[in-house]
């Protein structure tokens, strides 16, 4: 199938998301959409895939206009939009949720028999080992990634919208989704795939597409470009591809601040480390190594069963989550949009809560006083936003983390803990807040790290620990950092 | 444009005030004495006592829950506070009694929820058969009637004004103004609406979620408290069965009326008064225009299914 959109406009309110883009994709192509988080790259497929009209411009299928697209005519039309943010159930069985919308029946009832097999046979062309019976909620985030892209695959596609499809995948699953990718590409199916990773887009993609501040950049195949080339022309100036950590003086003393012995959970075990005044240390592994656990349990957020942290000499209670931040521990969780912001409040009063929690002791809030708290970081960080009593949510999502960021730096704390702090935000601001990370340990204060993407790493670990199956596997120093080694360890293979 | 966004952001913002004028407009059109200072004033007097429950709703629906107990506890506790004034014969004491029970009964919400994690909706619902059941034996389906001694020094609490202004629309506007406060500038306020709003995330910002929730349901409580005292002064007869009546449900369309967002993180305080006076006027104004009063009911819900669409439609 052939797809052209044409000159496609599309504003909110006064708000140009999109500026006359075009966008052509041909069978057979898995097409690279690249483009900072506000681009315009979720308003296009939003508009392909029928969620609202664009206010100008056209699309064809096949040289033939399709007017007045809506999801239903666009789903019919065999084109298939995996979202971001996961639209599942967790109430509902796998298989229900594969089938939901579009149920098969047998007499008026829902044939539960052939929706359970046709199901566990996606599930199984897949090799994910996810059962079709099982709830959704029983899953790990990463198979229900996959429990949403095996949903594209269950009902005969023509073209695949694939927007952030691995950002909770180990690398072992990426690759089994490209191997699916690749054999549905020889049959024909096309796919647009959204991603801030280049490495992947230049792995899968045969074409590319850059989208900036809603206008079209440019076109072309990626075999004409390299990675930085990309980089520069998605964010709009020369960006050089430095090493935040290369020919810097190491600010790590000897000092320690947070000593952790033997500490053990229900997933992670026996987990000893000194972090020292300045350092930044790294915490890897698969998804299921333990590193969530261990980031919420040396913030107080989930129960220790033994084992004991020590911050400036002193045994740290981990009470409560209170009492943890009173001591000098700030968290920035992960997965902003669950465990981060709150929707309902303002930009300023997001910024304001931590403070509120750790340090604000008089009877009454002031504004002036919130607004001041977040200005200083507007400044620091450079949050783009219009007003401060906006709802947070009308941030992207770069913005939104730049602020719950700027929510801890606000209660001055000695040890940063940041849980993949760099989570679906564009290139420009993950650079941004490497930055702030090295400015913060370089003030006297030390930063744990959780991540599983080896660039951004590189860009921050004086140290790496590989965690493998709730124990530390292996300890790489900056200088012995590799993604092999790295790997090695995560994968038990050393 | 410029016009236009203007009036979104009024339109959005003070949406209760709009609908409120345009009330106020049809009463008055309906009937031109609508708009005097005797009407006017009555309306927060037939609505003080139900408002004073509808301000401790308001943080319970804030907070993202909900409390069905506020007519069983306005009768216990009034029905108890007539007899601790007969026994003791002490305003006071009758006055601290109501508080305190009001405090004991949300207290005892509080915990359910949070302890026992029970739905706030289950542990309300209980909460509320199981006061009126009490009441109801306590009472022996007999009213609970102030005794003739303390009678013109009790009622005197609710019957009389203040350079004009009723005592009862007084404590309404106080009580209102003190929510408002506590919602827009204590820290307790934020969080109440960052709990209602993500609760996870406000756990993780260190906020303690499981007391503030406790926190909400004892401040309702005191509210139904104070909301008992007066109806007992203003009565000086209380129903077992029948006292507050349905105030929970007419707390909630307050609240709902108001701009409060029934699934928690959004509310004005303001507006739940604002709500609690439409109710107040649509039923003045029926009885002006000769509506047969069965169908009072009728109207106030269709009214307010109409005020919550207009908000969704906003949104």
């Amino acid at each position: 199938m052939n797809l052209e959109m044409r000159e496609i406009s599309k504003s909110f309110g006064p708000v140009n998301a999109l500026k006359s883009v075009s966008f052509t994709l041909g069978a057979g192509e898995i097409h690279g959409l690249l483009g900072e988080n506000g681009a315009g790259k979720s308003t296009l497929m939003n508009i392909l895939a029928g969620t609202f009209p664009p206010t100008s411009g056209e699309i064809f299928i096949n040289d033939e206009a399709v007017h007045k697209m809506n999801p239903h005519k666009s789903a019919s039309l065999g084109i298939r939009f995996i979202h971001q943010e996961l639209n599942l159930c967790n109430d509902l069985r796998v298989y229900q949720n594969l089938f939901l919308g579009q149920e098969l029946t047998k007499n008026g009832f829902v044939n539960k028999k052939e929706e359970i097999r046709r199901a566990q046979e996606v599930l199984d062309y897949m090799k994910t080992n996810i059962r079709a019976d099982m709830l959704v909620s029983e899953l790990e985030t990463a198979q229900k990634q996959l429990v949403e892209i095996a949903r594209a695959l269950l009902f005969k596609s023509e073209i695949i919208i694939m927007d952030e499809p691995t950002t909770a995948l180990n690398s072992h699953e990426i690759a089994k989704l490209f191997d699916i990718m690749r054999a549905l590409k020889a049959e024909g199916v096309s796919f647009i795939y959204i991603s801030h990773k280049m490495p992947e887009i230049f792995e899968i993609c045969d074409k590319y597409t850059v989208l900036r501040d809603g206008g079209f950049i440019q076109t072309g195949e990626i075999k004409d470009i390299d990675e930085k080339q990309a980089t520069e022309l998605l964010i709009g100036k020369s960006f050089t591809h430095t090493n935040l950590k290369e020919g810097s003086t190491s600010s790590v003393t000897p000092e320690v601040l947070l000593s952790v012995s033997k500490l053990t959970g229900t997933s992670c075990k026996n987990i000893s480390f000194d972090l020292h005044r300045g350092e930044v240390i790294v915490f890897t592994g698969l998804q299921g190594s333990g590193t969530d656990e261990l980031a919420t349990m040396l913030f107080g957020a989930s129960p220790i069963s033994s084992g004991s942290v020590m911050l400036h000499d002193n045994s740290l209670s981990h009470k409560n989550i209170k009492s943890v931040m009173k001591a000098g521990i700030a968290m920035v969780p992960k997965n902003r949009k669950e465990r981060g912001i709150v929707p309902d409040l303002s930009i300023q009063q997001n910024c304001s809560l931590a403070y509120f929690t750790a340090k604000h002791d008089k009877p009454f809030i002031s504004d002036p006083e919130e607004r001041a708290r977040f200005e200083r970081n507007r400044e620091k960080m450079e949050i783009r936003v219009g007003s401060a009593k906006d709802a947070i949510t009308s941030l992207s999502g770069g913005n939104q983390q730049k602020v719950i960021i700027g929510k801890w730096l606000e209660i001055d704390a000695d040890v940063y803990i940041l849980d993949n702090p760099t989570q679906g935000i564009d290139v420009g601001a993950k650079f941004a807040i490497y930055e702030l990370i090295h400015e913060i340990v370089r003030t006297g204060k030390a930063a744990i790290v959780f991540s599983s993407e080896f660039p951004e790493i590189s860009q921050l670990a004086d140290r790496c620990f590989v965690l493998y199956k709730g124990e530390v596997q292996g300890v790489l120093p900056y200088s012995e950092l590799s993604e092999v080694k790295m790997m090695e360890y995560s994968t038990g293979a050393q | 444009m410029n016009f236009k966004n203007t009036w979104q952001n009024i339109s959005t913002n003070y949406s209760h005030w709009l609908s409120f004028g345009l009330l106020l407009l049809v009463a008055s059109i309906i009937n031109p004495s609508f708009l005097s200072w005797s009407t006017l004033s009555n309306q927060f007097v037939q609505g003080a006592i139900v408002g004073i429950c509808a301000m401790g709703m308001s943080l319970v629906i804030s907070a993202g829950m909900i409390d069905l107990t506020v007519g069983s506890a306005v009768a216990f506790t009034a029905g108890m506070g007539i007899s601790v004034l007969n026994k003791t014969g002490s305003i006071t004491l009758c006055l601290l009694f109501c508080l305190g029970a009001g405090l004991i009964i949300g207290l005892i919400n509080g915990l359910l929820v949070t302890k026992g994690k029970i739905a706030s909706f289950i542990v309300t619902l209980a909460a509320m058969t199981a006061w009126r059941s009490i009441i109801n034996q306590l009472g022996q389906g007999g009213p609970f009637t102030v005794s003739y001694d303390f009678y013109e020094p009790f009622r005197a609490i609710t019957a009389g004004s203040l350079f004009g202004v009723p005592y009862l629309m007084i404590y309404l506007i106080i009580i209102t103004l003190i929510t408002h406060i506590i919602m827009t500038k204590t820290k307790f306020g934020t969080y109440i609406y960052a709990v209602g709003s993500n609760a996870q995330a406000a756990r993780l910002s260190g906020i303690p979620v499981d007391r503030v929730k406790a926190l909400v349901f004892m401040y309702a409580g005191l509210m139904y408290g104070i909301a008992a005292f007066l109806l007992a002064s203003r009565l000086t007869s209380i129903q077992a069965a029948s006292a507050g009546y349905q105030y929970e449900m007419e707390a909630i369309a307050a609240v709902a009326i108001g701009g409060t967002a029934m699934e928690g993180g959004r509310g004005k305080i303001i507006g739940t008064l604002l709500g609690i006076l439409m109710l107040r006027i649509i039923i003045t104004v029926m009885v002006m225009a000769n509506v047969p009063p069965f169908l009072n009911g009728l109207v106030q819900g269709v009214i307010i299914i109409i005020a919550v669409l207009a908000q969704n439609r906003k949104k």
